[in-house]
């Protein structure tokens, strides 16, 4: 049995490919383990920070990347439209292919060809694009790991005292090495995902919660609020209903911005922390992970909204 | 307040967020959406306008095709005739032809057939005579005279020999 077991695993050695493939994964994992190779502990922090250290307070490395995610995609609009051809080239044909693909996924949820599908494609087709590329720019090399260091003082402090409680989270380890960074300098990267900012998912949810209340209220005027506010003396199960619609239609908000929000926060540590268990060959599984949850997260946005803009124009005493 | 400090969350950058996004939208509206979706309904209408175009061409050459196949039955059917008529031309020429060769056979024939039978009736005539003059000799060389009356016995041996001639025959 052993023999066999041996005899092939000589068969698979004699194939230069798979010998030097098998060289290079135990190469880099045995590279993993040298303290010169070691990756240090993550750099966990809840809220976008600001750059400059004496500076205004609002310019935070969110925001830096926020405006880096608006060039990178009007570049990519703009190299897609830029002399557009009846026949069109690769880039062209595949932003074609997303716009169609959203509209067409648009139409089928608002209606084909209908009034509705015209207004609520532009907001629901940016939102899609802008979380995706806000998601994806987030594991580009270098976010998380290039920035400026700061003297600990002030509300720095707190934000590190915050990050390391949430380090501790990761393991004792981690835990174990935070403490070092203390009262010496901050480090601050200098790019950080919009999406791992609340102020940009915040803001979506936001503008989501409010133009789908806009468009209800477009759709059937002020008995768009009926669904909310019913008269508790004429209704009263109805009125409690309503009670429950308007805290359901609030928490959207809320639901909207933290489910973004954790799940590419949580994608970034997760990436870290693999960094600093395993330097190498780890981490690229959870970005293969991270690429799914980026494109998941921008479609659930987006079709939610589009889904709630829906709901929100069609009368709901029909049904009753 | 403390917690969206903490949190990241200020008023300033929430709203800046806000712009931001209205602006990428306005944006990105008329500089992708709209040219984009033209663009697919141009080239939606450009391929409709293709097969359309196809349609005609294809039909157009199923019509060639059956004039072609009406103008080939025609053409067959008037070679049909032709070769039909030279055919009846050519066998009415050879009937013709026929009978009067026919014809001249029977024409040859029967001149034949006259000369022999006119042949045959002056051998016969002139046998007749040679009999009956033999006839009369050998009588008169056995009675040993002339006969008397020769014009009379010659007339008798005539008769006696066509008499002869019809009952034999």
């Amino acid at each position: 049995m052993f023999s066999g077991l041996w005899k092939r695993f000589q068969i698979f050695f004699s194939n230069a490919r798979n010998r030097n493939i098998t060289i290079a994964i135990v190469a880099l994992l045995i590279l993993s383990v040298l303290p010169w190779f070691r990756v240090g502990p993550p750099h966990v922090e809840l809220a976008a920070e600001s750059l400059l250290e004496h500076g205004p307070k609002w310019f935070t490395n969110g925001l830096l990347t926020t405006l880096l995610v608006d060039l990178v995609i009007i570049l990519l609009a703009v190299f897609a439209v830029f002399r557009m051809k009846e026949v069109p080239g690769a880039w062209q044909n595949i932003v074609e292919m997303l716009i169609e693909g959203m509209w067409n996924l648009t139409q089928s949820i608002a209606g084909h060809g209908s009034a509705n599908s015209r207004k609520f494609f532009p907001w629901v087709m940016t939102i899609f694009i802008f979380v995706l590329i806000s998601n994806y720019i987030g594991l580009l090399p270098g976010f998380g790991s290039i920035g400026v260091w700061h003297s600990a003082t002030g509300e720095n402090h707190a934000l590190v005292e915050l990050g390391n409680q949430v380090a501790m989270a990761g393991g004792d380890a981690i835990a174990a090495t935070a403490p070092a960074e203390e009262g010496a300098e901050v480090f601050v990267p200098l790019f950080r995902s919009p999406s791992a900012d609340l102020n940009m998912t915040g803001a979506l949810a936001l503008i989501s919660v409010f133009m789908t209340q806009f468009y209800g209220v477009q759709a059937l005027g002020v008995g768009y609020f009926s669904k909310f506010f019913k008269n508790p003396f004429k209704d009263a199960m109805g009125a409690v209903v309503g009670f429950f619609e308007l805290i359901a239609e609030i928490s959207k908000i809320i639901s909207f911005s933290f489910r973004l929000f954790g799940n590419i926060f949580a994608g970034e540590v997760v990436l870290l922390v693999m960094a600093f268990l395993v330097t190498f060959l780890l981490p690229s599984v959870f970005y293969g992970l991270e690429l799914f949850i980026g494109f998941i997260q921008a479609l659930v946005f987006m079709l939610l909204t589009l889904a709630f803009f829906t709901m929100a124009t069609v009368s709901h005493d029909d049904h009753h | 307040m403390d917690a969206l400090d903490k949190l990241g969350i200020s008023w300033e950058l929430l709203l800046s967020q806000i712009v931001n996004f209205g602006l990428l939208m306005v944006i990105l509206q008329q500089l992708l959406y709209k040219p984009v979706l033209n663009m697919l309904e141009q080239r939606k209408q450009r391929i409709a306008q293709g097969l359309e175009q196809a349609d005609q061409a294809s039909h157009a050459a199923a019509e060639a095709e059956a004039e072609k196949q009406t103008i080939l039955e025609e053409v067959r059917r008037e070679a049909q005739e032709v070769r039909a008529q030279a055919t009846r031309d050519a066998e009415r020429i050879a009937q013709d032809v026929r009978s009067r060769a026919d014809q001249e056979a029977q024409d040859i024939r029967m001149k034949a057939q006259a000369d022999a039978e006119a042949q045959t009736a002056a051998v016969m005539a002139d046998a007749r005579k040679q009999i009956a003059d033999l006839a009369i000799a050998a009588t008169e060389q056995i009675l040993g005279r002339e006969l008397a009356n020769r014009a009379e016995q010659e007339r008798f041996v005539a008769d006696y020999l066509a008499q002869q001639n019809g009952s034999g025959s």
